[in-house]
């Protein structure tokens, strides 16, 4: 998975966010692509536990 | 005594003559003064040394301490802050062109206190830009130096405080530490660095900063000293919400005590997982030694600490937010490390952030349940002793990993977990490598048991092979 610089661009474009180069968008990737990798590795985690929110839920 | 002998002790040592008259107040703060001055041409640990103000608050230190004025173990004790600590009336630039003329005008709350405790403040330290790196090597004030071997990073981003609490230029000095950033230039000079439980020190006064999981602390040439330095930093502070109004006990009351039947948790992964040969072996003997003292080992095992990584993600966000306002105004003046490690924070979604804190709660969780089960945990602190200054890169394992700027995780990979789990956590000196740099070994207890803490760290340092090891630029070498 990665984030084409088109995309990034129309991000910071539409969210008022901080201008960057084709070469500045280069230099924050491996920033990026950090988030994105240990995004993927939530995929297979659970966490419907976290903040013990089951303890919450109805009876069924 | 000669000047050499004086900035070779502890406080631990150096208080009781002090509070005899034995040792001047004034004469302590020339002579730190002086290796400040003639260190910083190898160290460059310091931002500004405060000469004149050190030399006045000393003289006031004497004259107090001559009238039975004694304010207790920090009297007349020269330290450093970290130029990220607001100073009242003296410019704390964060280590960055862009707050370089930034004169606050109040002093931290930790500043504060040290101040009430009569210790002399003799420099703002050098650190990385921001406090935001593990390498210390500032784009605008220059790298720190290790005085265990010049080459070499002193860790970060409280290098200058490592550095100088290590070669005898300060008796203690206050970092900050929010991803490992007082253990690791602990770790890399070779003295004991600690982070405390979140919320026991006021963070008030520590500027650009996040609000989840930084720490103010001490570095120290030993275990009694942490103690006595938390002793004087800890406390709620009223006009801070993130400190805990317990009490505060004597963090050195336990000291001396032993370790029989104390269980000592070894984590099977993560803390292990990826490590240098010499790291390794180093922190395996330490194990052992707690073995022998009487400590009863048990493997513990953590699995969500797979997913650490994520923590990252909330951390890019808090930085963009942080960092928003100076960005907007002063851009051009950031070096490209922080600046492009601090950037990508723009392009984080909600939805991830979120999913970033419930992970750092599942862990927090698993920390509790572990706690339970064990008195303490010990780790190494760093996976790897002090890189080279001029490396981007280590490779371990066939792997290269990036040292500083976007992307860059390895460094800080056994310290930061407590950052966000906000348990309390120091690194004590458990010997050196083949090169002479030294390691470190971390241990880790339950929340607001920084006794234990002191407890174990004391009796481990007591058999630790770096007693009597000192770096190659120090005072009288």
């Amino acid at each position: 998975m990665s984030i084409s610089h088109e995309t990034l661009k129309a991000m910071i474009r539409d969210y008022n966010g901080f201008d960057l180069s084709d070469e500045e968008l280069e230099l924050v990737r491996p920033e990026l692509e950090y988030y994105l990798d240990e995004l993927r590795r939530l995929d297979a985690l659970d966490l419907s536990d976290a903040f013990s929110s089951r303890l919450l839920r109805l009876p069924e | 005594m000669s000047n050499t002998d004086l900035l070779q002790m502890t406080i631990s040592e150096l208080a009781p003559k002090i509070h005899s008259k034995e040792i001047s107040p004034v004469e302590l703060t020339e002579a730190s003064l002086a290796a400040a001055e003639t260190l910083q041409t190898d160290l460059n640990s310091f931002i500004a040394i405060l000469h004149d103000r050190a030399m006045d608050q000393a003289r006031e230190a004497e004259t107090d301490i001559s009238r039975g004025d004694y304010r207790g173990p920090l009297h007349g004790i020269p330290i450093g802050l970290k130029d990220n600590l607001a100073t009242a009336g003296i410019t704390t630039t964060l280590g960055t062109k862009v707050l370089a003329d930034h004169v606050p005008e109040e002093d931290a709350e930790v500043v504060r206190r040290c101040r009430d405790a009569g210790a002399i403040i003799i420099g703002k330290e050098n650190l990385e830009e921001f406090a935001a790196g593990a390498t210390s090597n500032n784009p605008h004030f220059g790298a720190v130096h290790n005085p265990w071997g010049l080459d070499h990073i002193p860790g970060g981003s409280s290098g200058g405080g490592g550095a100088n609490v290590a070669s005898g230029v300060t008796f203690a000095s206050l970092g900050t530490d929010l991803g490992g950033s007082v253990r690791l230039p602990g770790t890399f000079c070779g003295v004991v660095g600690l982070k405390q439980s979140f919320g026991r020190v006021s963070q008030r006064g520590l500027l650009v900063t996040s609000f989840n999981g930084d720490h103010i602390g001490p570095m120290t040439r030993s275990v009694a000293d942490s103690a006595l330095m938390l002793q004087v930093l800890a406390g709620n502070d009223p006009l801070d919400p993130s400190t805990v109004p317990v009490p505060v006990p004597d963090y050195s009351a336990h000291l001396g005590k032993g370790l029989k039947g104390l269980k000592m948790g070894v984590p099977s992964n993560h803390y292990f997982d990826m490590l240098d040969s010499e790291v390794e072996e180093a922190v395996r003997r330490s194990i052992a030694a707690l073995e022998e003292l009487g400590a009863e080992l048990q493997e513990v095992s953590l699995p969500s600490m797979e997913y650490i990584g994520a923590l990252r993600i909330s951390a890019m966000a808090d930085g963009i937010v942080t960092h928003e306002p100076f960005i907007k105004s002063n851009r051009e003046d950031y070096g490209p490390d922080t600046l492009y490690r601090t950037i990508p924070g723009q392009f984080v979604l909600g939805r991830d952030y979120s999913k970033s804190l419930k992970v750092q709660r599942l862990i927090q969780e698993e920390y509790a349940r572990v706690m339970q089960q064990v008195d303490f945990l010990i780790t190494p602190t760093a996976p790897v002793p002090a890189p080279r200054i001029d490396a981007k890169y280590i490779t371990m394992d066939g792997v290269e990993h990036r040292v500083r700027g976007p992307g860059s995780s390895l460094i800080s990979r056994n310290t930061s977990p407590l950052n966000a789990i906000g348990l309390p956590a120091i690194t004590v000196p458990c010997g050196v490598n083949k090169l002479g740099l030294p390691i470190g070994v971390q241990f880790i207890t339950g929340p607001f048991e920084e006794s234990l803490l002191f407890q174990v760290a004391d009796c481990y340092e007591k058999v630790s092979p770096s007693q009597g090891l000192r770096p190659k630029v120090a005072v009288g070498t």
